[in-house]
């Protein structure tokens, strides 16, 4: 005969509604947080992955903030080359002007003082700095780009051949800029290396010294002028496609936090659905297992005892 | 005529009783820990008759000739093992779920990314102050985050040690406490209600010794038990002798258990489960240590190659080669060596930062930290499965064993009744002849 023990009844009883209780507050669990995972043995693998898509996000997100201050520099320097652009333009007129015979020496005289204001500016423009305070067209240089001698006021280059590119992630880099050389240096008609500070300068002194020589030098001048503005708009060309891959890439990052957003739910996230109708289901089983117990635990044979 | 009616009637009566206080004391033990039921064996009183008058009556009554506990050595011995295997998994899924709770909850994985990420930033410009102390505070963050994992890795150890430690000293009270039961159990009578509880407190003890080491038993006639613990299997208690128990800790944390200076291992039980966490743990906090000082060596080498922003040499960010003992010891944000020897102050060129981020990417801490992670939550997750399948079997042999020896009331209701039945019945036999002998009185007059 096997003796049915009432121990044995209420020890298996307490396992089975305790293990249904701890089965709901589980399914509960995921519903509360929205996470399928509480700890990382839940689903070590799941977990393991969550963390390497955690890491690529972070650095992500620092990929995005390196290529906003790139994207900074650029528009910083795009914005310099329009007005060096616009100058340069002025300094042409100015050059046709004098290159004009019937100009006197007074008017070539002021044109050259004109032209000495706008060298001035263009050396603004090329000493400018960026959103950190560096040299924009300075390459790695800090401070100023051209350094201008208080005395014979010649401007010269001091900042660094070649610029670092910045990473902007997916193992791409973009050079967040120009140097000085880059946009103000080109070859004059004899082949010799010379810049648009240095020809600007010679030109006013030339136009000061008046007569056939300065209406001469006002004609060359103009064919460097026009080398110049090649260079400066050929420059702020290269600048807009810089510009435009740097959205691709910023548009490429976009899709792939969202990629990341998306592997993360299907890793991690617990299905609200899924989990609402689980938790429902366990939860009509308990309350049947209890309510049986309670019958049972009531058929007692002391109960019938008068 | 050799028996008399009044007196068998009152043996009936004595009997019954006797049953019924069995009956109650079932009752009242219903849901005492390790009570086995117990049952009367009621048996006639046999008297011989007098030589030569073979024809008589000789009936004498009845007695309680045994009470019986209703106990199964299999079924007991079975729980023993079970429950032994199923505290081994309790306690080392405990220890490593600890483990699990230290490396994760404390966030090294993120701040080694961190540290990571704000290298990165301070690419995109090395001589900007602010990226700069982001470096340094993330530094602080990344040493403090080891140095709590290894903080709470050693409490999870001290946590293992002193429950083993007290589990030592139970298994040795416990040990005591059965040699004593062992030589009251040599002069109690056979079937006698004190042997019975004796045996009950012998089966209670061998079966909380069994949650701490596994033991092996050896049940001698007269119900003393001889134990052996662990294996080598070695003599712990035998009749009234009983041995020590002793536990050592080593240097890196784990422990050894030796009885009377032999070592032994537990086998099963508690002190086996505290003593395979503590190897895993000593494991993982090598491979903590080893992280944390290839985070140091990268970084500090890479210092040592470079110059800071005031253009002198670099020197260490971090000091110690432990998870314990990881420190930041730069003092300034600007002492980070961004520009590769020979660079000037304020020197934008960032070679150094870009090999210091290469040597970091090459030791890869994040990924070892990740794959320590992964090891022992896949671990956890693994011992998970044992230890609700160890449940499973161990809660059916215990319900097993609570079938067979444990009291079922409705059956105690109706022993109730049957002997309060038999106590009335013998009460009428004695009326019965207490009405005889008034009758035969009568006769007289």
């Amino acid at each position: 005969m096997i003796n049915l023990s009432t121990g044995a009844f209420y020890e298996r009883s307490t396992t089975q509604i305790g293990s249904l209780r701890a089965r709901a507050e589980t399914l509960q669990q995921q519903i509360g947080s929205g996470e399928r995972l509480a700890h990382s043995s839940d689903d070590p693998v799941a977990a393991a992955r969550l963390r390497m898509l955690d890491r690529e996000e972070r650095v992500s997100a620092v990929d995005t903030r390196n290529s906003q201050t790139a994207e900074n520099n650029l528009k910083f320097a795009d914005e310099a080359f329009g007005q060096a652009a616009v100058m340069i333009s002025r300094a042409r007129e100015l050059a046709l002007q004098a290159a004009n015979a019937t100009t006197s020496d007074e008017q070539r005289a002021s044109i050259a003082t004109e032209l000495d204001g706008l060298r001035q500016n263009l050396l603004g423009l090329a000493n400018g700095r960026n959103a950190a305070g560096h040299a924009l067209f300075g390459g790695q240089a800090v401070g100023n780009a051209y350094q201008i001698d208080s005395a014979t006021g010649v401007a010269t280059y001091v900042g660094t051949a070649t610029l670092d590119a910045v990473e902007i992630g997916e193992g791409q880099s973009i050079v967040p800029g120009n140097t000085g050389p880059e946009v103000f240096s080109f070859t004059d008609s004899s082949g010799a290396q010379t810049d648009i500070f240095a020809e600007l300068s010679a030109l006013s002194t030339a136009l000061r010294a008046g007569g056939q020589t300065a209406a001469d030098a006002a004609r060359d001048g103009l064919t460097m002028l026009d080398t110049s503005f090649d260079k400066v708009t050929t420059a702020q060309t290269v600048l807009g496609s810089r510009l435009a891959w740097l959205e691709v890439m910023t548009e490429r990052r976009t899709d792939n936090m969202e990629r990341i957003a998306d592997e993360r739910s299907v890793m991690g996230g617990a299905d609200l659905a899924v989990t609402m109708s689980r938790l429902q289901e366990m939860l009509t089983v308990l309350e049947a297992s209890q309510s049986s117990f309670v019958r049972l635990a009531n058929l007692n044979l002391f109960s019938m005892l008068r | 005529m050799a028996s008399d009616l009044l007196s068998i009637g009152a043996s009936g009566a004595r009997a019954a009783r006797g049953a019924l206080e069995v009956t109650a004391n079932n009752i009242a033990n219903a849901s005492s820990d390790g009570y086995v039921r117990r049952s009367v064996r009621i048996e006639e009183v046999a008297s011989g008759s007098i030589a030569g008058r073979g024809t008589d009556i000789a009936a004498s009554g009845s007695r309680v000739a045994e009470v019986r506990r209703n106990a199964d050595g299999f079924r007991q011995a079975e729980m023993r093992r079970t429950q032994a295997d199923l505290q081994r998994a309790n306690v080392e899924l405990s220890g490593l779920e600890n483990i699990e709770a230290a490396v994760e909850q404390s966030g090294i994985f993120d701040s080694i990314v961190e540290f990571e990420a704000a290298l990165q930033q301070l690419s995109g410009d090395p001589t900007d102050s602010a990226r700069r102390a982001a470096v340094l505070s993330e530094a602080e963050t990344l040493a403090a985050k080891f140095n709590i994992t290894s903080g709470s890795l050693s409490s999870v150890g001290e946590g293992l040690r002193f429950n083993a430690v007290a589990n030592v000293a139970d298994m040795n009270t416990y040990g005591a406490e059965l040699a004593r039961v062992n030589l009251r159990l040599a002069r109690a009578g056979f079937g006698s209600n004190d042997q019975a509880s004796l045996l009950d407190q012998r089966d209670n003890l061998l079966e909380k010794m069994s949650a701490f080491a596994s033991i092996s038993t050896t049940f001698a006639s007269d119900g003393t038990v001889a134990v052996s613990v662990g294996s080598p299997a070695t003599s712990f208690v035998s009749g009234g002798n009983v041995g020590t128990m002793t536990s050592t800790t080593a240097a890196n944390g784990t422990m050894g258990f030796a009885i009377d200076g032999a070592a032994i291992s537990p086998g099963a039980g508690s002190l086996a489960g505290a003593a395979l966490a503590l190897d895993d743990l000593a494991a993982i906090a090598i491979r903590l240590d080893s992280a944390a000082s290839s985070i140091a060596s990268a970084i500090n080498t890479a210092q040592a190659n470079g110059v800071a922003l005031d253009g002198t040499a670099g020197q260490p960010i971090f000091s110690g080669n432990t998870a314990a003992t990881l420190s930041v010891v730069l003092s300034s944000g600007s002492g980070i060596a961004t520009a590769p020897a020979g660079s000037p102050a304020n020197e934008r060129n960032q070679q150094n930062l870009t090999d210091m981020r290469q040597a970091l990417s090459a030791a890869n801490p994040a990924d070892n930290v990740n794959s320590i992670l992964f090891d022992v939550s896949a671990k956890v997750a693994g011992r998970k499965v044992t230890q609700s399948a160890l449940e499973t079997i161990a809660s059916s042999a215990r319900i097993a064993l609570e079938e067979q020896s444990g009291v079922d009331l409705d059956n105690e209701a109706a022993n109730l009744i049957r002997y309060q039945q038999a106590f009335q019945a013998s009460g009428r036999a004695m009326q019965v002849a207490s009405d005889i002998f008034d009758t035969l009185i009568g006769i007289g007059r």
